[in-house]
């Protein structure tokens, strides 16, 4: 009974005070969705990456080896931490579908357990039956049934559609090529029978060893015994950290692990600040009715409890409404954008988040309202019951320069003074604004950061608008007989082990490039340009960081006889999105190997010359936009994440303002009115108000771009290794976080405005409450 | 000709469905330069009519003339005009602006009126010169009533509005208060209307109008006031 008594005043209070609950409550809404919605998305990247790993037995590491031989087989199958070999064929093959695309072909047979299809409907039966990419087939519409004819070794086999799959190795789309980025629709993975290939072969043929480690066995360590035990055999070996669909999955969980910890944690401080200020305001208001609940002989602690309890509701509240929303509203939108194929998109919540940032709302919450009520908690009802002392109007230090003082207008020394003395209510709208604008700006600045990497590559360091690979047979005078109408430059692209001072062995991808380099400009960080020497090897920044290189560092490199030459570091330079290394040819040259272009870089001058492009050498080509878009087709779902973020620091900005602007507007209510009946114009008074709004946007604006700034700083520090991002906030992002905050604040101002139009001038001859 | 003419005044408030007539149907006039009190008791309607010669609300019908200008059709604009150049008020409570100090709470209404007094005078004028840069908090409620007073003089209004400006102070400050009032009217010529319940402050008055459930019961004419040192209650 008497409980109840005490919930209706809870609810009562909360209802007088509504703008103020509300706000605390949108805070906590945004604070969990957001910590819960980005979480959800990598959790779901990981659950499902990890469901699909366990369902195909997806190996550890694949070795390419031409025909590996049992006695190959037996060397790697004795490493310890090996737990199983298996081999298989895997090639790209041609298609006869309209738009000839490639289907990745990988076989099974009987014996075979590890990288099985994930199968979504039927089976592999026969010999002639072939599982079939799921999503593949159905962009182009077929089903299983259908025939499909692929192309291996120059001869057509024709295969039925026995079944669809996923694949592991799959999840994100890889052709294993350096070309066009796969799509669904020209791109795609076929799983057939071992016996199948002696229509292509005669015979069954292998060129991969697929390795399963024991729980716990080292990748690294493996990698490098085999290739000890291999030797000349190996060509090429990928772990499935390093493979593409490894590789995507984990950027993408470290991507959203490092938003989901960096973001919301702004969120959560403002909440604490705005429930602070709203209960520490209500428990002063009631102080009156503390002291008669305290005489009627309520224990401190359910005292306590009472005001806790407003907090807390609100708080719980809008936690269960944000964990609704937030993997709804961030997975339901973000996780479909991945461009990462599993079979379907449902998602996986990350409870233990959740619950921490459950506790951490409520701390932030009921926490603080706790504390706002347990300070007056200690004085006794007689002072309770007490008319508080009006607070002290004091001196401010601005009143020193009597000079300035005496000029000052009145209101401006109202002003003045009106914000000194509520430094806790100025102090929360600059916090607020601070975070806000600081969230706003970062969020601007991770934008042009991430949309700003394929223009810096493909616009500042790549100046080519076409990248044609090679076959890799033709040498230097090959091209130049060409006669290319043509900016022309060649390159190769390799990729090269390398064994750093300190001892880490590593394959890293080696650009080797021409004296002649019209079409590639290296940059160190502040762009200005990087030239290549004729004795050392220029290393990315970011791979020099994490390599623990410097410059003038003795590293040795892997030659293609497996001896090794050592080549100094002398030039450290910047490259946003892929970390390697570049040397000049006649380096490559004076370590014994021959320079063979991979690709031409080129920039026609007008026509293409088609008939060049149709050449035999020619394997491939791809266009500096497509490049573009590839690229950003990576990035494109952080973006969609960061303007996520700019609409809800957005969102936070308006809350927080509306909410110092109407703390500002009622807890002086009685000043205001005495104003209106001394014959002050609304007007007057509005701009009495108002300016106060001002003056704390334009404080938290200034101190939001260094906060803005560190924030974009963790996050390019933590996005992803693979790419080397500098978070810069240019002054229109300033400006247009600024204005953006600046219009809030007005807009603001006009609902303050509008209920300050009802301001009641009788409220001025009531009694002081 | 009279001052201030209420001719059958009538204020209604809706509340949900019903309709309250807080002032039903009133006519007085007051002389300029007279000391008037609006007598009665909580309810009695004395504070709408001390609202409707402020300029704070408007009648619902009839017609209030203050110096010659029709003033129950103003806009809110008109009101607020009118308000800061002819009316000075004191507050039950003084409302002062606890960030302003005594100097500064004055400045506030001289800077906003055509031809305002000097501040430091009108301060000198109710005893409080030595007082000047203290804020509210550290005066006593006589002298917070006394800065009330200067403020509304230093407006150099043409009627002085007084809500209750003895209900918060004990006798013998109120009386003081009071004192302060008449003596000041009488020499900067203000026309004073004084709201009470207090029957013993209506001895001060020229005219009393005695009200009652929105009507006025009686106007008495006084033809020889007391002077406020020689009141307690």
């Amino acid at each position: 009974m008497v409980k109840n008594a005490l919930f209706i005043k809870a609810l009562r209070d909360m209802a007088k005070s509504k703008a103020q609950f509300i706000s605390i409550f949108v805070m906590a809404v945004l604070a969990v969705s957001i910590v819960t919605g980005l979480d959800c998305i990598w959790k779901t990247i990981e659950v499902k990456s990890e469901q699909m790993y366990a369902a195909t037995n997806f190996s550890d590491i694949w070795i390419t080896v031409p025909n590996p031989s049992e006695k190959e087989l037996r060397a790697v199958s004795r490493i310890s931490g090996v737990e199983r070999v298996e081999k298989r064929f895997t090639a790209n093959a041609d298609t006869d579908l309209e738009g000839a695309p490639v289907l990745k072909v990988y076989t099974v047979s009987d014996q075979k357990t590890l990288d099985v299809p994930m199968l979504q409907e039927g089976g592999l039966r026969s010999d002639g039956g072939a599982i079939l990419d799921a999503d593949f087939a159905k962009r182009r519409g077929l089903r299983t049934g259908d025939r499909i004819s692929i192309k291996l070794n120059k001869k057509w086999m024709s295969f039925t559609t026995e079944g669809l799959a996923y694949s592991s190795e799959q999840i994100n789309l890889s052709k294993g090529s350096a070309g066009a980025m796969p799509n669904h629709y020209n791109f795609g993975f076929i799983f057939i029978r071992e016996e199948a290939l002696k229509g292509a072969y005669g015979i069954k043929v292998y060129n991969q060893i697929c390795v399963k480690l024991l729980p716990g066995a080292d990748a690294r360590r493996v990698q490098l015994e085999i290739d000890r035990a291999l030797g000349d055999k190996l060509i090429g070996m990928t772990a499935r950290e390093d493979s593409s669909s490894g590789n995507s999955v984990r950027a993408f969980i470290q991507q959203f692990k490092t938003l989901s910890a960096v973001f919301p944690l702004i969120f959560f401080l403002v909440t604490a600040l705005i429930t602070q200020s709203t209960m520490i305001r209500l428990v002063e208001k009631q102080r009156g009715e503390i002291g008669v609940l305290k005489a009627l002989g309520y224990s401190k602690n359910s005292i306590l409890w009472h005001y806790t309890s407003y907090g807390l509701y609100t708080g719980l509240l809008g936690a269960a409404v944000g964990f609704l929303i937030g993997p709804r509203l961030f997975g339901g939108v973000l996780v479909p954008r991945l461009t990462l194929n599993f079979p379907d998109y449902s998602l996986s919540i990350n409870y233990v988040n959740f619950i921490f940032s459950l506790i951490l709302i409520l701390l932030c919450t009921g926490g603080v309202s706790f504390y706002a009520c347990y300070r007056l908690l200690n004085e006794t009802p007689a002072a309770l019951l007490r008319d508080k002392p009006p607070k002290e109007g004091g001196r401010i230090f601005l009143e020193r320069f009597t000079g300035i003082w005496e000029r000052m207008r009145f209101s401006s020394k109202l002003i003045a003074r009106n914000t000194v003395k509520n430094k806790m209510r100025l102090a929360m709208s600059v916090l607020g604004i601070t975070g806000c604008a600081g969230l706003v700006v970062g969020a601007f600045g991770l934008n042009n950061m991430i949309s700003g990497i394929s223009r810096q590559v493909y616009g500042n360091i790549y100046l080519y608008e076409q990248k044609i690979l090679l076959d890799g047979k033709v040498d230097s005078r090959w091209v130049s007989n060409k006669r290319i109408d043509a900016v022309v430059q060649e390159i190769k692209e390799t990729s090269m082990e390398i064994i750093c001072p300190d001892g880490t062995m590593v394959m890293k991808p080696m650009t080797v490039i021409t004296d002649y380099s019209p079409l590639v400009a290296l940059k160190d960080d502040a762009s200005r340009p990087v030239q290549l020497s004729d004795s050392g090897v220029a290393v990315t920044r970011k791979l020099a960081e994490t390599l623990k290189l410097s410059l003038g560092d003795e590293i040795q490199i892997k030659r293609s006889n497996n001896s090794y030459v050592s080549v100094t570091v002398d030039r450290i330079f910047y490259m946003p999105a892929s970390q390697g290394l570049f040397m000049k040819d006649t380096l490559y040259e004076a370590i014994g190997e021959t320079f063979t272009p991979s690709a031409l870089l080129v920039k026609w001058n007008g026509q293409r010359d088609e008939e060049f492009l149709k050449s035999d050498a020619v394997k491939e080509t791809v266009d500096v936009k497509v490049q573009i878009a590839n690229m950003d087709s990576l990035t494109n779902v952080v973006l969609i994440a960061a303007t996520m973020m700019i609409l809800m620091g957005a969102v936070l900005a308006f809350v927080v303002l509306y909410n110092s602007s109407i703390l500002n507007y009622t807890e002086r209510i009685r000043d205001l009115a005495t104003l209106r009946v001394l014959g002050f114009h609304q007007r007057e008074i509005r701009a009495l108000v108002l300016t106060e709004n001002i003056i704390s946007v334009l404080l938290g604006m200034i101190f939001g771009v260094p906060l803005g700034k560190a924030l974009l700083d963790v996050v390019a520090g933590t996005l992803d290794d693979r790419m080397d991002l500098i978070g810069r906030i240019t002054l229109s992002n300033v400006l247009i976080s600024g204005c953006l905050t600046l219009v809030f604040a007005l807009v603001v101002n006009v609902f303050v405005a509008r209920k300050m139009k009802n301001l009641d001038m009788l409220d001025a001859l009531k009694s002081v409450e | 000709m009279s001052f201030i003419t209420f001719r059958n005044i009538t204020r209604e408030y809706h509340v949900g469905d019903s309709v309250i007539k807080a002032v039903d149907g009133i006519s007085f006039s007051l002389e300029k330069g007279t000391f008037n009190v609006v007598l009665g008791q909580s309810g009695a309607g004395k504070t709408t009519v001390l609202n409707l010669i402020g300029g704070m609300d408007s009648p619902t019908g009839g017609s209030i003339v203050v110096d010659g200008q029709e003033i129950s059709n103003l806009s809110q604009q008109g009101l607020t005009e009118y308000r800061r150049n002819k009316i000075g008020f004191v507050f039950q409570f003084y409302n002062l602006v606890p960030n302003l100090t005594v100097l500064e709470n004055v400045q506030l209404a001289q800077e906003i009126c055509r031809c305002p007094l000097d501040p430091r005078d009108v301060i000198t004028k109710v005893g409080l010169e030595h007082r000047m840069s203290n804020f509210p908090s550290q005066l006593s409620g006589g002298e917070q009533q006394r800065v009330s007073i200067a403020r509304a003089l230093a407006k150099n209004p043409q009627i002085l509005l007084c809500d209750e400006p003895t209900g918060a102070l004990d006798s013998e400050t109120g009386s003081m208060v009071l004192k302060l009032i008449q003596d000041v009217a009488r020499d900067l010529e203000k026309t004073v209307v004084i709201v009470t319940h207090n029957v013993i402050i209506a001895e001060l008055a020229e005219n009393v109008i005695h009200m009652r459930d929105g009507k006025i019961r009686e106007i008495v004419r006084n033809p020889s006031p007391k002077s406020a040192g020689d009141i307690r209650w």
